[in-house]
């Protein structure tokens, strides 16, 4: 298929996996995700006389950091993977060999995205088993499929920051641009609500259920990997509620429809990291 | 007919010139008087057939970072089985070129052959026939050597028991399970130097092979060179240690400020530039002192002293007559030595003459 070589994507890869896998962030980042994931069944419990909450109220609480943290280890595994290569000299060495840039590309994608896939599954699959112990397995197969939103969150931010790793001239750049990134997804609610109520719309009424959301505004969030994110882990455990708000999303924002934009989240971005990755002198 | 369009260098007005491949033709500024020369390109503007006979083939090669022509118009080929210097001060544009072989840069004009694959059409069959090792070589920093080599071997889709034999070949195996990140430059040197030779190819590009290593490591990169060609590969490489390409090169290629000066054996290029060999005449007694009456002989070029040892720059001819002379007003010489030109003499005279100067 388009005269790629598999065992080269699947060289590379591997060496991305093992290069990165013993980074003390991710180490670290599993660890905190253990914590935070055991604290929120803790804390999701309330007043019951049960140690942990069920798996969705956990999810609830868990929601708000997982958006931040997995952004994070995004950025710090991908910035460096083509500037910073290609200022140290290693890409030089790898692309003097027989392979083709797509190859590269694909098999540096993959092996940190097998990287990225090991935190949430790690750290939300090791306290999830712990809680399952506790509390039973109802609402586990909805667990199941947040952890694999967490790592298709974690793969949008992937693609996006190895794209500015591809086109930006030196790793300072590339982290800076990833930086940018984090700081637009954190104000994209806010821009969206201030076009709100600057088109006439009344947030207070909107926060009291009184007024419905109109339908551009659930639109909006196709622009927003997070809140993408966040509509498809709301669809799995079958939510209508964010941080106490009444959210009913209109029908035609489904699960398939979720899923389809979130990939259109990691192709495109990789399509023009690949457009870039080629352009470029190293 | 070629037509080409140039810039003045003065007002930056566009000038029309027609010319025939290899002409030279001298402009002069229809706006500011500016006066200028174009070389119009050789015949051959693109390389029709490789030849068997050449393992690098570049022609019109020309580079430009924004402003700067960093690669201007080069054009030099390495025969197969030769080890081949190329040589230039820091910023001539000596890894451009090498980046623009491999392909690791985009040109703006040329072509490049690899044993006949044409890098832009054929990139990855070019490059299956190369070993590179860059100037600033970096690895994997959480990998050891062994992962590095392996995943290198699986790149060239050989088998990994070459990976070990490799690393001990360039005196790494006591760090074989040290990560990579830990090592100092000269010992991330070495490792290059092992991943070079992985898929054993017929030519090897290596940029500035020596350099960061300590002279037991040169020594051993210069036998390595050695035994590769003698093995039957094509060498490459460039460095700024001259005495080193000296030693095993069979030609040698000078670039300076993007522009390629020369490209010769280092006896053409003494014979050349006309760089006379340097008499050693040891005469008891001398004590620092220019004899006169060997300034005066036809054929001397310079006539230096130092100690008990007369240093005489002349032409062949004129050896004897230097000896006589010296013989005849009485000085007892007690040893001669020809000192034939070096190509750091070479190299000086074709940079500073490229340059403006002597």
């Amino acid at each position: 298929m388009l005269g790629l070589n598999f065992k080269t994507i699947y060289a590379i890869a591997k060496k991305e996996f093992l290069d990165n896998i013993r980074s003390k962030w991710i180490i670290l980042i599993s660890i905190i995700f253990i914590i935070l994931t055991i604290l929120s069944a803790y804390v999701s419990s309330g007043s019951s006389d049960e140690i942990f909450g069920g798996f969705e109220s956990t999810v609830v609480t868990l929601m708000s950091i997982y958006t931040i943290l997995i952004p994070i280890i995004s950025i710090l595994l991908g910035f460096s993977t083509i500037a910073g290569e290609a200022e140290a000299g290693a890409l030089s060495v790898v692309l003097s060999y027989p392979v083709k840039r797509v190859e590269v590309l694909l098999g540096k994608y993959l092996g940190l995205g097998s990287v990225l896939a090991v935190t949430p599954i790690i750290g939300f699959g090791f306290s999830g088993i712990i809680i399952a112990a506790v509390i039973g397995f109802e609402e586990g197969l909805a667990f199941i499929a947040f952890i694999a939103l967490a790592i298709v969150f974690g793969l949008m931010y992937l693609s996006l920051i190895i794209c500015f790793s591809a086109a930006a001239r030196n790793r300072v750049r590339a982290i800076a641009a990833g930086v940018g990134l984090f700081f637009w997804a954190m104000i994209f609610g806010v821009i969206v609500m201030a076009i709100y109520i600057g088109t006439g719309g009344d947030i207070v009424d909107l926060m009291s259920g009184q007024a419905t959301y109109p339908e551009w505004l659930f639109g909006s969030i196709i622009f927003s990997p997070g809140d993408l994110n966040q509509m498809a882990v709301m669809r799995a455990f079958g939510l209508n509620q964010a941080m106490g708000i009444q959210i009913e999303a209109p029908d035609w924002m489904n699960m398939p429809f979720l899923l389809v934009v979130q990939l259109l989240w990691i192709i495109i971005p990789l399509i023009l990291a690949y457009f870039f990755f080629k352009r470029r002198d190293i | 007919m070629i037509k080409k369009t140039v810039g003045c260098p003065k007002c930056k007005t566009h000038i029309d010139i027609q010319g025939n491949p290899g002409e030279t033709k001298i402009i002069t500024c229809p706006k500011c008087d500016t006066k200028g020369k174009y070389i119009f390109p050789g015949e051959k503007t693109k390389i029709e057939t490789p030849s068997d006979s050449f393992s690098i083939e570049i022609e019109n090669l020309t580079k430009k970072f924004k402003d700067l022509t960093a690669v201007n118009n080069v054009s030099f080929k390495v025969r197969k089985g030769e080890i081949f210097g190329f040589l230039g001060p820091n910023g001539a544009g000596k890894t451009t070129t090498i980046k623009a072989i491999l392909g690791l840069i985009h040109t703006n004009s040329g072509y490049i052959r690899i044993n006949g694959y044409d890098i832009k059409e054929q990139g990855v069959k070019a490059r299956g026939s190369v070993g590179y090792l860059p100037e600033r070589v970096a690895f994997y920093p959480n990998l050891t050597p062994l992962q590095t080599m392996n995943f290198f071997c699986e790149l060239w889709g050989v088998d990994k028991s070459v990976a070990k034999p490799l690393i001990k070949e360039v005196g790494l195996e006591d760090a074989m399970n040290r990560k990579v990140g830990n090592f100092s430059k000269g010992m991330v040197q070495l490792l290059g130097v092992a991943q070079v030779m992985i898929g054993k190819p017929p030519v090897y590009i290596l940029d500035e092979p020596m350099g960061g290593l300590d002279a037991r490591w040169v020594k051993t990169i210069r036998e390595k060179i050695k035994k590769l060609n003698e093995e039957g590969a094509t060498v490459l490489f460039s460095s700024h240690i001259l005495s080193e390409v000296e030693n095993i090169c069979d030609r040698v290629a000078i670039i300076n400020k993007g522009k390629l000066i020369a490209e010769d054996t280092i006896e053409n290029l003494n014979k050349y530039l006309k760089i006379k060999p340097r008499l050693e005449i040891s005469i008891p007694g001398l004590n620092g002192k220019v004899p006169e009456a060997v300034k005066a002989v036809e054929g001397v070029e310079k006539v230096d002293a130092e100690n008990d040892v007369l240093h005489v720059i002349c032409e062949s001819s004129s050896r004897i007559k230097v000896i006589k002379v010296l013989e005849e007003i009485g000085l007892k010489i007690e040893n001669i030595k020809t000192i034939e030109p070096s190509l750091e003499e070479a190299f000086v005279k074709l940079i500073s003459t490229d340059d403006g100067g002597a």
